[in-house]
């Protein structure tokens, strides 16, 4: 299947650092993807050549198999967008705001609005200016799924909300997703996207530094598992274990790392009484982080 | 619902402004003609006035002689030679550096075009509020001509009035579309006004130091206020070449402006 979004060789060059370069991306029909990046790697520049708002200084976006720019009225008629500085009417009611922008893409009804409002716990009657960030942040969120776009792009959207409506967000992204539709979904913080993203992309100092599955991920990471014997086990019992490497003891308590699967690991452990165990699974993060590293070490975040 | 599109969402927004200046235009009509009869008349100040330095004539005439006793060249001197259009500048420069600009500076402008709207069609639907605007304040000021002159007896016929009202519109309506223009180049609410305020003082002054200054004679021409005023419109009416040429620079602004707009980076 082509992309419903593909970036080719993504190039914006401002006056010095910022902006992205020969960025090639694609994302499929159907899935959640998370884009990720520190502030000013370049998310937001991609972002705003999909929605047309700024152009490329070279390369391609392409939507819906149409180009970003010249057929940009007909992407956007299938899109919905939040984006990263949302700034709305403030005269305006949610109310109000929905059906013009309803009016603008020609809704016969703002039923779409209506039910999101209800799972958003959304007052639709108070001026705009009056709510607080995180109701705005709702706001927000409703106009750019009210019309049941085939592909949401979405500048970190859940910036200022509450775990709750958090929550309500990624079941949202979840069933929009099992309806075929896709989610682009850009974060700064993996742990934001790591439970409702099938894959993600990270860019940094405005290059693609990494594209995989969250899966994929997830086996790379370090599980940290602490085990208290029955009696302590032979010095190298584990050695030669695979994806095991044996960090601490005190006396009983033996500390492990296992790095992705776990079987051979808890096999041997069968081998051994064991009285008690507690694993925290390594943080996304914690990968991440090793590879925001440039090769030089720095840290770029 | 005033919700449907840009151009109904524009004027929703602008209503309570438009409602304050025809106040502000109906005040302004009223204190002049009822200060006319104590004018009309009056030998000492028609031969004050005729005694004006040369100067000052070329900037408070409309058109035509300077003639305060007469009640076109009254309204001419006290409403059409400056504060009309003044107004009426202050209002378009103001809509028209908000309409693109001043959504832009808000931010809302992201997500506006969001919605399968161009660009264009944005900035068209946003120059077509200014200029109904314009319209309505063009129709408020007319009536309360209308109005005023017959109470106060001015005598001058509803049609020189229309002709001169519509004049001072379509003067208005050019630099609302130039600050519109401004704005959709800059991106900036302050450089919109102050572009299209500066070129308007500019032609202001231009036209009325070339009826003084020989040498900026010919240059006379280029001035919008040259045109805006030189048909003498309250007493002969409206001249075609002239309301051409303001209908010309309102036409060259609209149409660059949704092209200027097209072509922008919208940088957050």
């Amino acid at each position: 299947m082509t992309g419903v979004v593909r970036l080719e060789q993504l190039t914006k060059s401002y006056g010095r650092n910022r902006g992205v370069v020969e960025l090639d991306l694609t994302v499929r029909a159907g899935e959640v993807f998370g884009f990720l990046g520190a502030n000013g790697a370049g998310k937001t520049t991609t972002i705003r050549t999909m929605l047309d708002l700024i152009r490329p200084t070279s390369g391609r976006v392409t939507i819906f198999g149409l180009d970003a720019h010249r057929d940009g009225v007909d992407v956007r008629r299938r899109l919905g967008y939040v984006p990263g500085d949302l700034r709305l009417y403030g005269r305006l009611t949610p109310r109000e705001l929905f059906s013009y922008f309803g009016a603008l893409r020609g809704l016969r009804s703002l039923s779409g609005a209506e039910r999101l409002a209800e799972r958003f716990e959304l007052e639709v009657d108070r001026p705009i200016a009056a709510l607080s960030r995180g109701t705005r942040q709702k706001v927000g969120l409703v106009q750019a799924f009210m019309h049941e776009p085939d592909l949401l792009v979405l500048d970190e959207p859940t910036s200022g909300l509450d775990p709750l409506v958090q929550q309500t967000f990624n079941d949202l992204a979840r069933e929009t997703a099992a309806a075929g539709r896709t989610v682009f979904l850009s974060s700064h913080v993996l742990s934001e996207v790591q439970h409702v993203a099938d894959r993600v992309a990270l860019v940094r100092d405005g290059r693609l530094a990494l594209v995989d599955e969250v899966e994929s991920l997830r086996a790379r990471a370090l599980t940290r598992i602490e085990v208290t014997f029955a009696e302590a086990p032979a010095e190298h019992a584990f050695d030669g274990v695979e994806h095991v490497r044996e960090l601490e003891r005190r006396g009983p308590v033996v500390v492990f790392h296992v790095r992705g699967e776990i079987d051979a690991f808890v096999k041997t452990l069968a081998e051994h009484r064991v009285v008690a165990l507690n694993s925290h699974e390594a943080d996304l993060e914690d990968i991440f982080l090793s590879l925001y590293r440039g090769d030089d070490g720095r840290a770029a975040a | 619902m005033l919700l449907r599109n840009v151009l109904l969402k524009t004027l929703r927004d602008s209503s309570r402004a438009v409602i304050w200046w025809s106040l502000g235009l109906i005040g302004l009509v009223a204190l002049m003609v009822s200060v006319y009869p104590s004018v009309h008349g009056n030998a000492a100040l028609d031969k004050l006035v005729h005694d004006y330095p040369q100067a000052l004539k070329g900037f408070v005439a409309f058109g035509g002689e300077l003639d305060y006793t007469s009640g076109a060249g009254y309204l001419g001197s006290e409403l059409f030679a400056l504060m009309v259009p003044l107004l009426l500048l202050v209002a378009a420069i103001g809509a028209g550096a908000r309409a693109l600009a001043g959504e832009e500076e808000a931010g809302t402008l992201d997500v506006l075009l969001a919605n399968p709207v161009s660009r264009r069609r944005v900035a068209a639907e946003k120059l077509a509020a200014l200029f109904l605007e314009l319209f309505a304040l063009g129709a408020v000021l007319f009536l309360a001509l209308v109005v005023g002159c017959r109470a106060a007896g001015l005598g001058v016929s509803a049609a020189h009035l229309a002709a001169a009202t519509v004049s001072a519109v379509v003067l208005a309506a050019g630099f609302g579309a130039i600050a519109l223009l401004l704005g959709a180049v800059t991106g900036k609410r302050a450089r919109a006004v102050a572009g299209a305020a500066a070129l308007a003082v500019a032609g202001y002054v231009l036209n009325g130091l070339a009826s003084l200054v020989g040498a900026l004679e010919p240059l006379q021409k280029l001035s919008p206020f040259y045109h805006y005023a030189a048909s003498d419109p309250l007493r002969h009416g409206l001249g075609l070449p002239h309301i051409a040429v303001l209908v010309g620079i309102a036409a060259v602004a609209s149409v660059l402006g949704p092209f200027a707009f097209e072509r922008r980076e919208l940088v957050a």
